[in-house]
């Protein structure tokens, strides 16, 4: 134990003494020169020896003032005068790495590249490793120590003449504040410094917590030097280097040279120069350090934010400082703002993808601010001219300078905010149209270029829409940004969609949303797109085909390919549309049904419609409430099997119906009946529900004028074939009724005729062609055959006189003109079924009379036989009635059905009246008849020609040449006087007065002049006059009442 | 022979320590040499304060540097 202990103790002697021998030169002759000249040898090696024993003992010296006081390895605290005792804790293991980080923070600073520390760093692991030294920390340590000696040694070589020996301690504590930088009065400075002082390039992150510790910092400064606040130094090195430059100012100033830089600078003679300094640093240096932090919308000590919009400067500033800072000032606050913005949550993909492109744009901005700091930094931290208070502007950095160089970026950011101003209200396409007029129509470039290049970001979310639009016909709108939307109340106001089309109203198009990289026409064509894959997908039950396209055609699509945008979708375009025509043809035989509704529903079946009119018929002139459904199929079904409908195809067929309209009472059956085409669902998006009323319509309209054609027809058959055999026989006496009766009956059917004829093949027929056209156009759309069947129907119900269109005319003189028509047309076809019953009538009368004539004749025959006279006078009277009895039978044997049907009614009638009939006037009672018969004729006939004129009058000044044209052909030889009415000035009474002056005008024209007659129906009107004259001439005779109505 | 070549691992250790160490002393400009700075280790392997150690080499360095141009300014003198 003692050995080692003593053995230790020479060991160290031994190598301290070898140390101190390799450290000194050997003293050469010349060192001695003079003194000893004889034994050179012997007196230098006595030298040598005296000098080393001093070394040596001076070695001792210092090493046990380290040792003695403290056997503390670590602490080498002790004859160390002041300044060191707080670095007591200097202990053990942590100690290890400590001067390992001092190594590598000292080879930092010292040296611009990392390569020595990385090469340091490499070494200290190889060290590590070895087992051999125990001591590694304190080895480090010493290597660290000599090599910050490096600094000093050279000036001291140099300058340093003498120095005294209390001096050394001090110069020690000075290299150690160099090396350590752990000076009392600095020392929050400096342990900073030695935190971030390497980390000049700190990341973002960091900025906030590192700009507290500076506030932290330059508030215990300002509180400690109790200064006005001024800009401190915020980075070690340029701290440093300032001090160091003070420093030396203080020297030059005082005029004492000698003490070299690395001499201890007490802690009172720092303040003392600080202080001495203060007013001396360039306040703009301040202002650049914190430039950095400003621009990131941070507040500074000198420059702090109000509020988001409010900057507030140091007022004690000198004008030009101020202004600069004015400018510097704009993009810290629209930094502020823009970074809101972005943190904020915002509903919708493209305000959230426009608030990633200004991130984005943001970054690229504090990328500008980071290199901005350091050029800042590197400016300042460069060794600055002594006393040259401008140094920043030989370095490089100004606010000037600053202003210029952010001011690409203030442009920028200025920019941003104005959208971010203008997005606020905005949302979706909007948004688009908002940066795209930007881009568009912005007379800077660059700010067009920055818009551009903000939108290829932006739009992206709304590319996916569109996507998704038009190649599955999905909506895949959370936040209801796309162009197309789903409305969710469908509103119902439109009555021509009474039902929910899938097609119209599932989506709709936004016209406000429409972005404006997309023209109208285009939204449209991508609003039908996708319209009609959602309709082939849902409607027609075809997602197999949307699938299967979606999946070939499908494409990513980019905002800045506008052509490729277009060819897609144009291409998307044709192939749906083909599609869909495709489907509505094939698979939902569209037009199929399109040319059944012409054929049944509009008449153009000729032959089934004249086979079931007549199987009809007699069941039809009973009254509505005797009608049954099951007789009507029936008839239906008869008329489709007898005729050419029945090679129609059996869906067209089974979906044909017979039923009755809503009746009311005392209508006939003529009045209820409809033919009805069932269409069901995806057709009915073209042959509306709305359409299919308008078809209603027609067919009822044409009904009525098929049946009065009918109807007139069989009168027409009766008289002619009657006035072979019956009429002829009772020429003389209603002969001239009869003539009337035929010119009349023919101007009815010629009316009739044109009238049928003008629907049937001006209207309907050019119509269908019109619509044939349009629909077998190459690049028609399922919208292009809505439109063009729409138009047809339109067309079709308006030359057809049911509705009018007449957009120059008010809506109400159009509405009174649309009833005029549709009225006019009915009370004509109404006179035209009385004139028929009327006509009946005459020929039941007269057919009555030829009975009479061919008994009495009979009778002659008979009595001449019998050879008595052949008329006597009795006979005429008193017997009469019992002939007519006898004569029945064999009359109504040979009677045809009709008339069979009056006969019993005429012989009940005169059964039922012998009191009349035993009256003398029983001829007289004939006579009456025939008055009355003939004077209905009469006013049923003026009646007619008044309407007519009038219809006439309308009809040749309607805008449509068609309209007019049907006005010339039924007056073709002016045989009728169109009255042009008065629609304004002239009320109802002033027309009817006018109407019963012609009409009186018209029964004076006629050729027997029934006085009593005409004035009772000038004086009244014509539906009071038809019920007084009933009871009239059913009591005459009473058959006229059973065909009537 | 086990110990000699124990020995020899040691001494090849031991300079491989002190070929690092001299790596890194070139790297901080220490201006030691080999022979110098494997007296420092010993001694500092024997526990003497590294910082009293640095102290002592700076101190020699200083004076025989004053000493050498103290004598350089006597010759100049005697010129």
């Amino acid at each position: 134990m003692s050995a080692r202990q003593s053995a230790r103790p020479r060991r160290i002697d031994d190598a301290l003494s070898q140390l101190v021998d390799s450290l000194t030169p050997p003293l050469s002759h010349a060192d001695l020169r003079g003194e000893y000249e004889g034994d050179a040898e012997e007196a230098l090696a006595a030298a040598e020896e005296r000098r080393h024993q001093k070394y040596l003992e001076r070695s001792w010296h210092i090493l046990n003032s380290y040792t003695s006081p403290s056997n503390d390895l670590a602490s080498p605290s002790g004859s160390i005068a002041y300044g060191v005792n707080r670095r007591g804790s200097l202990a053990g293991g942590e100690n290890v790495n400590n001067a390992v980080d001092l190594i590598k923070r000292k080879l930092l600073r010292e040296n611009d590249s990392p390569e020595q520390a990385v090469r340091f760093s490499n070494l200290y692991s190889r060290l590590l490793t070895q087992p051999v030294l125990s001591q590694k920390w304190a080895i480090l340590f010493l290597l660290y120590r000599l090599s910050s000696t490096d600094d000093y040694e050279e000036p001291g070589i140099e300058e340093s003449v003498s120095r005294s020996p209390q001096f050394e301690p001090a110069g020690l504590n000075n290299m150690m504040y160099k090396g350590q930088r752990m000076n009392p009065g600095r020392s929050r400075v400096m342990e900073f410094s030695d935190e971030d002082g390497p980390a000049v390039s700190s990341s973002a992150s960091q900025i906030p917590a590192r700009a507290e510790r500076q506030a932290a910092l330059r508030r215990q400064q300002e509180i400690n030097a109790e200064r006005e606040p001024e800009p401190e130094p915020e980075t070690s090195a340029p701290a440093a280097r300032a001090r160091e430059a003070r420093t030396t100012r203080s020297r030059a100033n005082t005029g004492v040279r000698e003490p070299p830089p690395e001499e201890p600078k007490p802690v009172q003679s720092e303040q003392d120069s600080e202080q001495e300094q203060k007013p001396n640093v360039p306040l703009e240096e301040g202002l650049l350090r914190d430039l950095p932090f400003n621009l990131q919308g941070l507040s500074s000590s000198n420059l702090q934010f109000a509020s988001t919009t409010i900057l507030n400067l140091p007022p004690s500033l000198p004008v030009p400082i101020i202004s600069l800072l004015n400018c510097l000032a704009e993009p810290c606050l629209l930094y502020r703002g823009i970074s809101a913005f972005v943190g904020s949550t915002t509903s919708g993909l493209l305000s959230q993808s426009l608030q990633a492109a200004l991130s984005n744009e943001l970054r690229s901005y504090l990328g500008l601010i980071a290199t901005l700091e350091g050029e800042i930094r590197r400016a300042l931290a460069s060794p600055p001219d002594a006393n040259d208070l401008r140094s920043a502007t030989k370095t490089g950095v100004t606010l000037k300078r600053c202003v210029v160089w952010t001011r690409d970026a203030t442009m920028a950011l200025r920019l941003m905010n104005l959208i971010v101003e203008e997005a606020q209200h905005k949302k979706g396409g909007q948004l688009i149209s908002l940066i795209h007029g930007f881009s568009t129509s912005h007379g800077d470039p660059f700010v067009g270029a920055f818009a551009e290049k903000l939108l290829s970001h932006v739009t992206q979310p709304f590319y996916d829409m569109l996507r998704s639009w038009i190649y599955d016909g999905e909506l895949s709108d959370p936040y209801k940004e796309f162009f197309v939307v789903e409305p969710e109340s469908r509103p119902n106001i439109d009555p021509r969609r009474t039902a929910t089309s899938v097609w119209d109203d599932k989506y709709q198009l936004d016209d406000e949303m429409v972005p404006s990289i997309i023209t109208q026409d285009f939204a449209k064509k991508i609003f039908l797109i996708g319209k009609s894959l959602n309709f082939i997908r849902y409607g027609c039950g075809d997602s197999g085909w949307v699938e299967d396209y979606s999946k070939e055609a499908s494409k990513e699509l980019h905002y800045g390919d506008t052509a490729g945008l277009e060819a897609s979708i144009d291409e998307a375009y044709k192939t749906t549309m083909a599609r869909l025509i495709h489907l509505m043809d094939d698979k939902f035989k569209l037009f199929d049904h399109l040319r059944a509704l012409k054929s049944y529903m509009l008449l153009g079946q000729g032959d089934f419609i004249a086979l079931l009119m007549e199987s009809l018929a007699s069941n039809l002139d009973r009254p509505a409430n005797s009608q049954y459904r099951h007789t009507l199929t029936a008839q239906l079904e008869h008329a489709i099997r007898a005729s050419n409908a029945q090679y129609d195809s059996p869906d067209v067929l089974r979906r044909l119906d017979a039923r009755m309209l809503e009746y009311s009472h005392g209508e006939s059956g003529w009045d209820c009946f409809t033919l009805e085409y069932k269409v069901d669902a995806p057709v009915d998006v073209v042959i509306t529900p709305y359409a299919l009323t308008q078809y209603l319509k027609v067919f009822n309209f044409l009904w009525r004028i098929k049946r009065v054609e009918f109807a007139l027809g069989s009168t027409w058959r009766r008289c002619m074939t009657g006035a072979r055999g019956v009429l002829g026989s009772v020429d003389d006496k209603v002969g001239s009724d009869w003539k009337k009766a035929r010119c009349v009956i023919a101007e009815m059917i010629h009316f009739v005729c044109q009238l049928q004829f003008y629907i049937l093949f001006e209207v309907i027929e050019a119509g269908w062609d019109k619509l044939q056209a349009s629909i077998s156009k190459p690049g028609c759309t399922l919208d292009d055959l809505i439109e063009a069947h729409n138009e047809y129907l339109k067309s079709i119900t308006r030359k057809g006189l049911l509705s009018s269109s007449k957009s120059s005319s008010s809506s109400s003189t159009s509405s009174s003109q649309e009833e005029d028509f549709l009225n006019q047309l009915h009370y004509i076809l109404k006179i035209m079924l009385a004139y028929k019953d009327a006509v009946d009538g005459l020929y039941s009368f007269s057919v009555a009379e030829f009975t009479r004539r061919q008994e009495l004749s009979a009778k002659i025959e008979t009595r001449t036989a019998q050879g008595r006279w052949g008329l006597t006078d009795d006979d005429i009277l008193p017997s009469s009635a019992r002939l007519t009895r006898a004569h029945k039978d064999s009359v109504s044997s040979n009677m045809s059905p009709s008339l069979a049907a009056y006969t019993p009614n005429l012989g009940g009638d005169e059964i039922g009246s012998p009191v009349s009939l035993a009256n003398p006037g029983d001829l007289s009672a004939d006579d009456q008849m025939l008055a009355s018969l003939q004077g209905r004729l009469r006013d049923l006939s003026a009646e007619f020609r008044t309407r007519l004129n009038v219809f006439l009058g309308d009809l040749a000044y309607q805008s449509n040449v068609d309209m007019r044209f049907l006005g010339v052909v039924m007056n073709f030889n002016d045989v009728y006087q169109p009255i042009r009415k008065r629609r304004s000035a002239a009320g109802g009474s002033s027309r009817d007065k006018q109407r019963a002056r012609r009409r009186a005008a018209a029964a004076n024209d006629g050729a027997t002049a029934a006085t009593e007659g005409s004035s009772t129906v000038s004086a009244s009107k014509e539906q009071p006059a038809r019920r007084e004259k009933k009871p009239s001439s059913t009591g005459g005779n009473g058959n006229d009442s059973s065909s009537a109505n | 022979m086990p110990p000699s070549s124990q020995a020899d691992d040691k001494r090849q250790a031991a300079r491989e320590v002190i070929d690092i160490l001299h790596e890194i002393s070139t790297l901080l400009n220490t201006h030691l040499d080999r022979t110098e700075l494997s007296l420092c280790v010993s001694l500092i392997e024997n526990g003497v304060n590294p910082e009293a150690l640095a102290a002592v080499i700076k101190d020699l360095r200083k004076e025989t540097g004053a000493a050498s141009r103290g004598l350089a300014e006597q010759a100049q003198q005697y010129e």
